[in-house]
């Protein structure tokens, strides 16, 4: 029989792999059945496993030029540098919308509203940042389900490692700094929060740093307001959803004609920095101007806070009527 | 995030997979960049990677698309500046044409695999060199287990055809 016949060449792939250790069930006996009867393709068999023998050599041999180990330095160099830079990200679904969490090595870098859910492409603030965006895992799972919690009414904390990177000087960063430390349910001004920061004249700049907060939420920003009450502005165009925190806080909202604004005479009072909270009617303090006040939304934010209630107008024995 | 850290990932495939790529490029060069790159690429994608996913197949499936990119780039660049003029690649000048005695086989073997098409012989040294099951290999190649195999099997014929029978060794066993 010549190997170049129709069953020859039908057995080769089968012979090939039986001579090469890669042979499929049922091949092997097939090709001992052919071989049996044709001297050729035995012959083929035998010089296939010694091309197999070839080949296993070479498997052994090194690699000519192996630099594997400076490579691996060169990339272990690259990898850390990526590292720095580098943040996961992911888009969650909310109750205020699609919501993009991002966080580095060091903590959570931002935290984002979408105004669609199309994924990371739509966020600004990453296309801005000049970071290096990698999907995420589970990374900032945890902190999501927090901001759930906290959007539920459930947590009142958000204890978060945070990083400040996106914060776009270190006038900004001091800006978050503090607004971070505003305990829930108490609310300032931005002029108040200048002074807080050793900058009483600074009030404007306060509010373009508070305007382009890296960090909404877990850095309260929605508790700064402006000087007469009113909200004044979040997010860029979100004025509801600072409303809808405040609410959240138990922070009383009205509504005026042109704008929203907290309802001062509702709201318990601590001037400058006392250790006692009041109704807002104690003493002077009606007639303070706002930059000098903090405001919480019950006598528990304010006692939460580490405050005292006042032992001239009591409001432990007369709160404000909810 | 149960997951080993990337750093062990690197620490045990990284050598394989320079190698793999020395074998497929020739120039060590470009097996250096391509390495990086894998790595690189993989670093980025890791933490979305499925738990259950076979890590070792996906850093070859990353490294043979890397590969066959560049040299799909390489043979545009090629196409632009001179036309069809063959193979343009570095070679070591060693053909199979002078090679007559068995003990000289697996320099004219190499010869062969290193001018096989790019899917043979990446199939064959993933199969061969490296030993990766054809599930895997098909994957990296984004074809079937069927194709897998027979681009391993013609990598074996071309090798065959290439060779005088004087150069293979008869057998010690029996068939």
């Amino acid at each position: 029989m010549s190997p170049t016949m129709s069953s020859c060449r039908a057995i080769q792939p089968d012979l090939v792999a039986t001579a090469t250790g890669d042979a499929v069930p049922g091949a092997e006996a097939r090709v001992r059945a052919h071989v049996a009867a044709c001297a050729p393709c035995r012959q083929e068999l035998e010089r296939y496993r010694s091309i197999d023998r070839i080949v296993g050599d070479i498997r052994r041999a090194p690699v000519g030029g192996d630099h594997a180990d400076i490579v691996r330095g060169d990339l272990e160099w690259r990898l850390a540098e990526l590292r720095r830079r580098a943040v996961t990200a992911r888009v969650w679904s909310s109750p205020l919308g699609p919501i993009l969490i991002a966080r580095s090595e060091q903590g959570v870098v931002l935290v984002e509203y979408l105004d669609s859910a199309r994924g990371l492409e739509a966020s600004r603030a990453l296309r801005r940042a000049g970071v290096e965006v990698l999907e995420d895992g589970n990374e900032t799972e945890a902190f999501y389900q927090q901001i759930l919690e906290y959007l539920a009414g459930e947590r009142t904390r958000l204890a978060w490692p945070l990083d400040y990177r996106l914060a776009a000087s270190d006038f900004h960063r001091e800006v978050l700094q503090a607004t971070a430390t505003l305990p829930y349910g108490a609310v300032v001004s931005y002029a108040r929060l200048a002074r807080e920061i050793g900058r009483p004249t600074a009030t404007r700049a306060v509010a373009q740093a508070l305007r382009h907060n890296p960090l909404p939420i877990v850095v309260p920003c929605h508790r700064v307001i402006g000087g007469t009450g009113a909200l004044t502005g979040y997010a860029g165009d979100k004025l509801a959803l600072k409303e809808r925190l405040l609410s959240l806080e138990g922070v009383p909202v009205v509504r005026a004609r042109r704008d929203r604004r907290i309802s001062r005479d509702a709201m318990y009072v601590v001037a400058d920095h006392d250790r006692e909270y009041c109704v807002p009617t104690c003493g002077s303090l009606s007639t303070l101007p706002l930059w000098r006040l903090t405001l919480f939304a019950t006598r528990d934010r304010a006692e939460s806070a580490g405050l005292a209630p006042c032992t001239s107008c009591r409001p432990d024995l007369h709160p404000l009527s909810a | 995030m149960g997951r080993e850290p990337f750093e062990a990932v690197m620490a045990a495939h990284h050598a394989e997979i320079y190698r793999y790529l020395r074998r497929l490029t020739f120039r060590s060069a470009e097996a250096e960049d391509l390495s990086q790159e894998t790595f690189l690429r993989a670093f980025r994608a890791y933490r979305a990677l499925p738990p259950d996913a076979n890590v070792r197949a996906w850093l070859f499936a990353i490294a043979t698309n890397l590969f066959r990119n560049s040299l799909r780039a390489a043979k545009r660049r090629r196409a632009a500046y001179d036309g069809a003029k063959g193979r343009g690649r570095e070679d070591d000048g060693d053909g199979p044409d002078g090679v007559a005695r068995f003990n000289e086989a697996r320099v004219a073997v190499e010869a062969v695999i290193d001018a096989l098409p790019t899917k043979q012989r990446a199939a064959f040294v993933m199969r061969k060199v490296h030993e990766l099951p054809y599930d895997e290999i098909a994957k990296s190649l984004h074809c079937s287990v069927d194709a897998a195999r027979a681009h391993v099997f013609q990598a074996f014929r071309k090798i065959r055809h290439s060779l005088e029978d004087a150069q293979l060794p008869a057998a010690e066993g029996s068939a």
